[in-house]
């Protein structure tokens, strides 16, 4: 990167602030993504606040250097890689919390994280209800640019549709507040759908390919006071499934919704089992693991009274084992990094949704392509919102073993196909799907536009957006 | 407008459902938008289906013809008036409706009607829960297209919240699906945020100026069959404020809450009370009139205590006059619109939302206008979602005194603007909130940059955001 | 051991898959308000915690990265606290490999390391050159310390040359508890730094130089004040180096049976002070030691423990520790200052831990910030305390 530059945006942040070294490029090159090439960006800033934000992309402009926002790092999809010499602006120093009691919402600075906001919240009694899975590295701004979902998003849906407005700078440097926001008199967030057209969902999962989110604006709830944990076998995947889009249609607070075939539960089971303390069991051919939580204790006994019923009627029995669901949602910051990285192994994902009565197909798929290329893995998912069902495969592999790595990255594009075609859908349109899709040509042409549209030079994000 | 394009428009739907006719124009220059000019427009057209849609306005835009898209009709605040000269194109023949049991959703035409769709699903015990003061005429695709709220939104929020995707012709007519149907191989709508970002939100209260919606998809859930209805009677706006504001908080399943101020109580039950067999009552400074609704008997029970519990605690007293929220909801596909026309009156209105906790700053803003302006008027409104209070407020006029018109106009105009500073937003940028808004230029730019790049003739629903619009019309 | 295995520290360094928890998780459940400190007071970028200094360090060990002083310096710039490997959740020790790839990489120019291990192997000490002023403070203690006996007091370093009052302190409890102990004439250096900063070959020949001074003493039970000296001695002598130990023991391990069964009489106090309990990396995390220290503290009159924010497994760091403190001063004490400030947000007057090394910079942390609260080592509180 030219010098120029370099001085330039040095004196917006300060020296301290941007970096050039070798050894601190060289953390930028990854993220928590496994099976992906490094690259080496040209420099690294840490902005303070919008303002900075702002300053930098103007330079970056100017100067057409391909920027990569990036906060936790903790991307699994390769969202975060930067482009060669290109710019890495990292966000982690916006920490900024502002609550909004009365309005029920709560404006985070790109740096926070889940962990931080959950603390944060606890003090209030309040909670924002959906924790991705990297809850204490992962910002919230973060997620809602790639729009994750975790425990919680079995009642309240992916993290957009907690958002009630951000605040971004464009491409150009402007800086833009959509939700009730929008309106400088407004004394805080409590309304998404101000001033339509909803611009906030051009962000959401957008990978920051369309500006640099700055802040973010969240509903937030008042903590569940009562909860029931409870496991419910089933011996086909009709009757999970149903059972799932039951609990769904009769208003079960089923905040936590994890569906398990019996062998993968096992492997779990072997991996962390022991350590959470969950009980041996004969797991039957699939398991619905769930925690209803309420704030009163009359909604939440009755809701677990006739989960239990439904789970008869759809030919279930109810297994009883409440550990389970109980250190998924009490561990939900934790249990599913520790299940992801306690075996050894490193992985690909392929996070996608379903609907929940397609829940096997996914299933299907990767056991399919597990043969086909023998590797190790599985797939678990959990329920994601209305009708909508989150699986998140792992493709395991050695990292030491280039042939393997390399079967593993195949194995994951071929798995992207065929999990199109059973008419999955990814949360964002991240860049391994486009290969994937077929028969959305127009779909893509408008992504295009917007694209073209917002960030004319093309600097923000290249290629994380389907390739464009 | 020019022969040879009402023949290549004849072409793609048959005469017999294009109109050139002064008689049949006529009535496409206004819509229920009461004090707005009538535009007669050059043609109207009634497209069968999407393909239709998307020919027409690849003819339209070769030919940057003006167009209008409408539905119901029922829209208040001008956003169907079409150009001079222009296309209007009707789109009430697009009937479908596809119910998803499985997937909890439905997909309709923009020619369904709330109306047509309550009794579609009542037959699979399920309802779309949120219903527009003009159900009856109202579409549920125009009102995504003006993101609209009603009966049902405490719970549930504006319609938007519940939309998991559409279909639109974009201005060369080309057509996108969103959401998780934007997979061909889907089974159905289950997913609005899927291939993100999401593109859904951008035709969502865009009142037409980036394409045509021909079919949205909902989420539906199954019938609520339980009911509470009550009154609760508070002595200040902040106790009535904080118990709704506790309702939500403790989950209580409210699809109706409504805050009246006692003056305007008087005179709503004044038109109405009789008709919906209110009884007579000295209603307190404030009340608060709710609907709970559950799917299960004994979560209602639960509820209905609870919120006589809040209410006691939050300083105010049951009243426990039931009809009022009871008709009120019983009705919901017509009680706005009787309420609103039983007067006589014609009026303007000025759709807006507050925030829970400053729902009587709206009053403290109108009152005074009403003085200043001479103008008789109210205002109504219910608690729409998470945070947020949907007003409605209302200004009277004698549509045959010109003077009162005016007079009516000045005071709305006027009113936008207080109301701006108040930090009230409006679902969508109508035109008279475009006017009102300061301080917004960079988001004014930024909607600029879409309209130039979607629709570079600038066809699309003229006037309907005008600030947004290019040079070049 | 003192050769690494580096095919298995590869195997190892692979299981940080980069999850990025150990920069700065905060995560009630487990305690944790934070983890890196390093990440925490410096500019913060991805080389300031341990996720990118195991990136650094794949690269520097598979030559991707050019072996220089600059391009190593994230490696240094590390405590060594563990906070990192108490959250970690993979099957993983990442301090502990920082701590390998220190020793790999030890071609790598680093002055401060260096200098700190010549002074070692020359001086016994890392500090001055004349090592026998180290037992100067027994003149002061009023009564004679023989330089052999059947329980030693190793002294270390920082007590005895940096903070004797320490050394002092623990002689009257000693004495006052009925313990006969001696003291070397001419104690070495347990090491530990240059085994953290890399220099194994060094401290395994200081090591066995000390080992064999203390076993000439004859020692049978070995008894320590600092927690950095108690690691050394009690787990890196016998787990890297293979050699035979007496046993090793904190005096607050050693005393705690005394005190709380009263056979160590304290005076009463009409007046309860606030006083936190700062865990030493090493004698904490490291080796488990937390309920100890804090029995003492309860059982002595007029105090009331308070718990910092975080503690025990999730403890921040005091700043010292892995050789930051003389690579690089001046975080080190910003460090040392945050913990002061979460010592200060409990209300407490005192702060007490049980390392000289971590109460020598938590001292210099609380003058950086003008702090007034009083940094005391727990052995000083009994002294002052002995009837």
């Amino acid at each position: 990167m030219k010098k120029k530059v370099i001085d330039d945006i040095s004196r917006i942040v300060g020296d301290e602030f941007i970096s050039t070294r070798p050894d601190v490029l060289l953390t930028y090159t990854q993220s928590a993504s496994m099976a992906s090439d490094p690259i080496m960006p040209g420099a690294v800033v840490r902005p303070a606040n919008k303002e900075q934000v702002c300053e930098i992309l103007k330079i970056a402009g100017e100067n057409k250097i391909p920027v990569t926002p990036r906060s936790g790092g903790s991307s699994l999809q390769e969202e975060v890689i930067p482009e060669p010499d290109g710019l890495v602006v990292e966000l982690m120093r916006l920490k900024e919390i502002t609550l909004h009691k009365e309005l029920r919402s709560v404006t985070v600075g790109a740096g926070v994280t889940f962990g931080e906001l959950e603390k944060y919240l606890k003090e209030h009694d309040l909670l924002l209800p959906v924790y991705p899975e990297s809850a204490l590295v992962c910002t919230v701004a973060g997620n809602v640019s790639v729009n994750g979902a975790g425990p919680g998003s079995s009642l309240y849906g992916c993290i957009g549709e907690l958002v009630l407005g951000i605040e971004v700078v464009l491409p150009d440097g402007t800086i833009i507040t959509t939700g009730s926001e929008a309106n400088p008199n407004a004394s805080g967030p409590y309304q998404r759908y101000s001033f339509g057209p909803d611009i906030t969902g051009l962000f959401i999962g957008s990978l920051g390919s369309f500006g640099i989110i700055t802040k973010v604006s969240m509903k937030v709830y008042k903590r569940y006071k009562f909860y029931d944990y409870n496991t419910y076998g089933f011996e086909t995947h009709e009757q999970s499934e149903h059972f799932m889009v039951d609990i769904k249609q009769h208003d079960i607070n089923g905040i936590f919704t994890s569906l398990y075939e019996g062998p993968v539960l096992e492997l779990f089971m072997d991996m962390i089992g022991e350590e959470l303390g969950i009980p041996a069991h004969e797991w039957p051919f699939s398991t619905v693991s769930m925690t209803i939580g309420s704030v009163r204790e009359d909604l939440m006994k009755s809701d677990a009274k006739l989960a239990k019923k439904l789970c008869v009627k759809n030919g279930g029995h109810v297994i009883g084992i409440s550990q389970l669901p109980k250190q998924e949602w009490n561990g939900r910051l934790w249990f599913f990094v520790r299940a992801c990285y306690v075996h050894g192994w490193h992985w690909r994902t392929l996070y996608h949704h379903q609907t929940p009565t397609n829940a096997h197909q996914s299933v299907e798929v990767i056991r399919k392509a597990m043969d086909k290329y023998g590797f190790l893995g599985h797939t678990a998912g959990f329920v994601s919102g209305h009708s909508s069902f989150n699986a998140y495969p792992h493709l395991y592999f050695d990292p030491q073993d280039p042939e393997d790595e390399q079967k593993i990255r195949d194995a994951h594009k071929e798995l992207a196909k065929a999990l199109f075609k059973t008419g999955a859908v990814p949360f964002k349109m991240a860049e391994y799907w486009s290969d994937a899709i077929e028969g959305m040509d127009s779909y893509m042409a408008l992504l295009e536009l917007v694209k073209k549209t917002i960030d004319s030079q093309k600097i923000m994000s290249p290629r994380k957006l389907g390739g464009i | 407008m020019d022969h040879s394009v009402v023949q290549k428009l004849t072409a793609i739907v048959g005469e017999e459902f294009i109109s050139t006719r002064k008689d049949v124009l006529l009535t496409y220059s206004a819509s229920a938008s009461t004090s707005y000019d009538p535009v007669i427009p050059g043609a109207v057209v009634k497209p069968a289906d999407t393909q239709e849609v998307s020919e027409i306005l690849k003819i339209a835009n070769e030919h940057k013809i003006l167009v209008t898209p409408r539905a119901g009709g029922s829209s208040l605040q001008g956003e169907v008036i079409p150009k001079k000269d222009g296309l209007v194109i009707d789109l009430l023949r697009l009937t479908e409706i596809k119910v998803y049991q499985d997937l909890r959703s439905v997909t309709v035409g923009s020619g369904i009607n709330f109306g047509n769709l309550d009794k579609f699903l009542n037959q699979y015990d399920l309802w779309l829960p949120v219903y527009p003061g003009s159900s009856l005429s109202a579409t549920v695709v125009g009102n995504v297209a003006v993101n609209g709220s009603g009966f049902g939104s405490p719970k549930y929020g504006c319609i938007a919240e519940l939309v998991l995707g559409l279909e639109v012709v974009l201005p060369n007519g080309e057509i996108i699906q969103t959401g998780s149907e934007a997979n061909p191989n889907a089974p159905g709508p289950f997913l609005r945020y899927a291939f993100g970002p999401d593109l859904t939100g951008l035709f969502i209260g865009s009142l037409g100026v980036f394409g045509i919606i021909t079919k949205v998809s909902l989420k539906i859930f199954k019938r609520m069959h339980h009911f509470d209805y009550n009154t609760y009677g508070f002595e200040t706006p902040q106790e009535a404020e904080k118990f709704i504001l506790q309702c939500k908080e403790n989950e209580i399943s409210a699809t109706w809450i409504s805050i009246y101020e006692g003056r305007i109580l008087d005179f709503f039950l004044e038109m109405v009370g009789e008709e919906y067999g209110v009884p007579q009552h000295e209603w307190p400074p404030f009340t608060v009139s709710m609907v709970i609704g559950r799917v299960r008997e004994d979560q209602l029970v639960s509820d209905s205590k609870a919120a006589k519990e809040i209410c006691e605690q939050a300083g105010g007293h049951v009243i426990g006059i039931v009809e009022l929220p009871r008709e009120e909801w019983n009705d919901r596909m017509r009680e706005f619109v009787r309420s609103s026309y039983i007067h006589g009156w014609h009026w303007r209105i000025l759709y807006h939302h507050q925030t829970l906790s400053q729902w009587h700053r709206t009053l403290e803003e109108m009152w005074p206008i009403f003085d200043e302006f001479g103008v008789l008027g109210h205002t109504a409104g219910f608690q729409s979602g998470h945070s947020s209070y949907n007003y409605y407020p209302q200004i009277y006029y004698d549509p045959q005194d010109e003077e009162d018109e005016g007079k009516a106009k000045a005071a709305h105009k006027e009113l936008a603007k207080r109301l701006f500073k108040t930090g009230a937003v409006p679902f969508k940028l109508a035109p008279y909130w475009v006017d009102g808004i300061t301080e917004m230029e960079p988001y004014l730019e930024f909607l600029k940059g879409f309209r130039k790049a979607i629709d570079p003739n600038n066809i699309m629903s003229p006037s309907a955001i005008p600030r947004i619009e290019g040079e070049g019309e | 051991m003192t050769e690494v295995d580096l095919e298995e520290l590869m195997e190892n360094l692979a299981q940080c898959r980069r999850c990025g928890i150990c920069r700065d998780a905060v995560y009630e459940k487990m305690g944790f308000d934070g983890v890196c400190p390093v990440w925490k007071n410096t500019a913060g970028f991805e080389t300031s915690f341990m996720r990118g200094r195991i990136q650094v360090a794949i690269a520097l060990i598979e030559g991707r990265l050019e072996k220089t002083e600059e391009n190593a310096e994230s490696l240094y710039t590390c405590t060594l606290c563990g906070s990192c490997t108490s959250i970690c959740a993979a099957e993983f020790d990442p301090a502990k490999c920082l701590e390998s790839v220190r020793q790999v990489l030890n071609e790598i120019p680093n002055e401060t390391r260096d200098t700190i291990a010549k002074k070692i192997i020359e001086n016994n000490n890392p500090y001055v050159d004349e090592n026998k002023t180290r037992r100067n403070w027994v003149k002061e203690v009023g009564f004679d310390i023989p330089s052999t006996g059947e329980v030693l007091y190793f002294t270390g370093c920082t007590a005895g040359l940096k903070l004797p009052e320490t050394a002092i302190s623990t002689a009257k409890v000693l004495k006052a508890a009925g313990v006969d102990f001696a003291v070397l004439e001419d104690e070495p250096c347990c090491g530990s730094v240059m085994i953290r900063t890399g220099m194994v070959v060094e401290a395994k020949e200081n090591a066995e130089k000390a080992l064999d001074m203390i076993l000439k003493s004859g020692a049978k039970k070995i008894l320590v004040t600092c927690a950095g000296c108690l690691k050394t001695l009690r787990e890196d002598f016998r787990e890297r180096f293979g050699l035979d130990m007496p046993e090793v023991l904190h005096v607050v391990e050693y005393l705690q049976s005394l005190i709380t069964s009263g056979k160590l009489k304290l005076k009463k106090s009409d007046k309860t002070q606030k006083i936190t309990w700062h865990d030493p990396c090493h004698l904490g995390r490291a080796l488990g030691v937390y309920e100890e220290p804090r029995e003492v503290i309860k059982a002595i009159p007029g105090l009331e423990l308070v718990e910092m924010n975080t503690n025990k497994e999730a403890a921040m760091c005091c700043g010292a520790g892995g050789g930051l403190r003389s690579y690089d001063s001046g975080l080190a004490k910003k460090i040392a200052a945050d913990r002061i400030r979460d010592a200060e947000d409990t209300g407490a007057e005192i702060l007490a831990t049980a390392c000289p090394f971590c109460e020598h910079n938590l001292k210099d942390g609380a003058a950086s910030i003008e702090s007034n609260i009083k940094v005391v080592d727990i052995l000083d509180l009994l002294a002052q305390r002995l009837e």
